[in-house]
């Protein structure tokens, strides 16, 4: 499979994983106004736009997120919150560093946030319980270790299956 | 020999009869008569027999089923209605409290994480941090303002500097223009003109000039041959 792209790195998961900008419920919309032809200074927001958008996309896939480009003399962010709020964020002289950690402050959830989040996720499912796939680790009691195995691949031994114990019950009670 | 030959057929009879595939046989390992079956054999070995799924697609089924008649199990039609239909309810109504408690949970949910949202202490935070970016903003379009107005200036400096040069180059070119004029002012005093040819003339033929002579790089003369 041929890598596809100018930097093929950033379609990788690992790369999107390592984003860390995850933005409060309230935030909507992100839209940014950047130029693709050289800015007068020269940390340039396309660089931004290649690099750490994808990111931010990948831990946020429900906040829509639009480029405009050549509209504007100047760079700059603007998100749209649930209550109508909009907040502007100027983006000239700003590496993509700098970007990435002046939104995480202002819109990002915070590392407490996020921690707490994770807890309550993990209170839901127990790792002791066995079901379905979707919500428990493992199927069927014979999966967990130190209980009876499966006997599609073990039979099971005589004194624990039916076919031997109904004629010795009928024996005995007989 | 035909009692030969007879007695070799039967031998051959009786391999191919002994080795048939049948599972019953028991001849393949793992089987009824294996030899390796005393042996200690671990339990999850893939081998033993199942005690599941014993005959493959492809086994006819058994003589002792030969007669056996295939019969769907006895249904009472009038018991079946009135089973089917309180199975009908019960299952509707079970579906719909289900329905209900689920959308019951989402709601709350939802809620928890609303008023977990809209407290006083992440609400006075937000409008912090909206504070802070606001400086943020006019601390960047200050600094952008003071970029332009440099720019500006350097521009406006870079005008008057183009200007003044180009007010140079004018004046040195007028002032060459001038000495030019000035030298042929000079040179026109020694013109010949036809007031004074008479007067040239004999001036010339009074004082011959040779110019019999030879330079070096120089420029000295070097040689010099008389005037025949």
């Amino acid at each position: 499979m041929p890598m596809k792209g100018r930097f093929p790195v950033r379609r990788t998961l690992q790369y999107l994983s390592q984003g860390d900008v995850i933005f409060k419920s309230s935030v909507k919309v992100m839209t940014v106004n950047y130029n693709t032809a050289g800015e007068p200074t020269s940390p340039p927001t396309s660089k931004f736009v290649f690099f750490n958008i994808p990111q931010i996309q990948y831990k946020n896939p429900w906040v829509q997120i639009m480029l405009f480009r050549n509209m504007t003399p100047s760079p700059f962010l603007r998100f749209y919150l649930d209550s109508g709020e909009q907040v502007l964020v100027d983006v000239e002289d700003k590496t993509n560093k700098e970007i990435t950690e002046h939104i995480k402050k202002i819109l990002g959830k915070s590392k407490e946030t996020l921690e707490k989040e994770e807890r309550e996720r993990e209170k839901l499912s127990h790792p002791a319980t066995f079901g379905p796939k979707k919500y428990h680790l493992r199927e069927c009691m014979c999966e967990i270790e130190g209980q009876v195995p499966c006997p599609a691949f073990v039979p099971l031994p005589k004194e624990m299956r039916g076919k031997y114990k109904a004629p010795l019950k009928n024996e005995s009670s007989a | 020999m035909a009692p030969g030959g007879c007695l070799l057929l039967a031998l051959l009879l009786l391999a191919g009869t002994v080795q048939g595939q049948h599972w019953s046989h028991g001849w393949y390992p793992g089987g009824k008569r294996d030899i390796s079956a005393p042996q200690a054999v671990p339990a999850w070995s893939p081998w033993l027999v199942p005690c599941r799924g014993r005959k493959s697609r492809h086994d006819p089924p058994a003589k002792s089923k030969a007669s056996r008649l295939k019969v769907p199990p006895p249904v009472d039609p009038a018991e079946l209605c009135v089973v089917t239909e309180r199975y009908r309810q019960h299952r509707l109504v079970l579906g719909a409290l289900r329905s209900i408690f689920r959308s019951e949970v989402v709601q709350r949910k939802h809620e928890a994480q609303k008023d977990a949202e809209d407290s006083a202490a992440v609400l006075e935070e937000h409008r912090l941090l909206m504070a802070w970016n606001d400086a943020e903003n006019a601390r960047q379009r200050a600094r952008r303002e003071e970029r332009i107005r440099k720019e500006k200036e350097e521009q406006k400096m870079q005008k008057l500097q183009a200007m003044e040069n180009k007010a140079k180059v004018m004046e040195a070119f007028l002032k060459e223009k001038e000495k030019e004029v000035l030298q042929l002012q000079e040179e026109a005093k020694t013109f010949i003109t036809p007031e004074n040819l008479e007067a040239r003339i004999e001036e010339c033929l009074d004082n011959p000039r040779n110019y019999n002579f030879a330079i070096d790089k120089e420029g000295r003369i070097v040689k010099r041959t008389a005037l025949s």
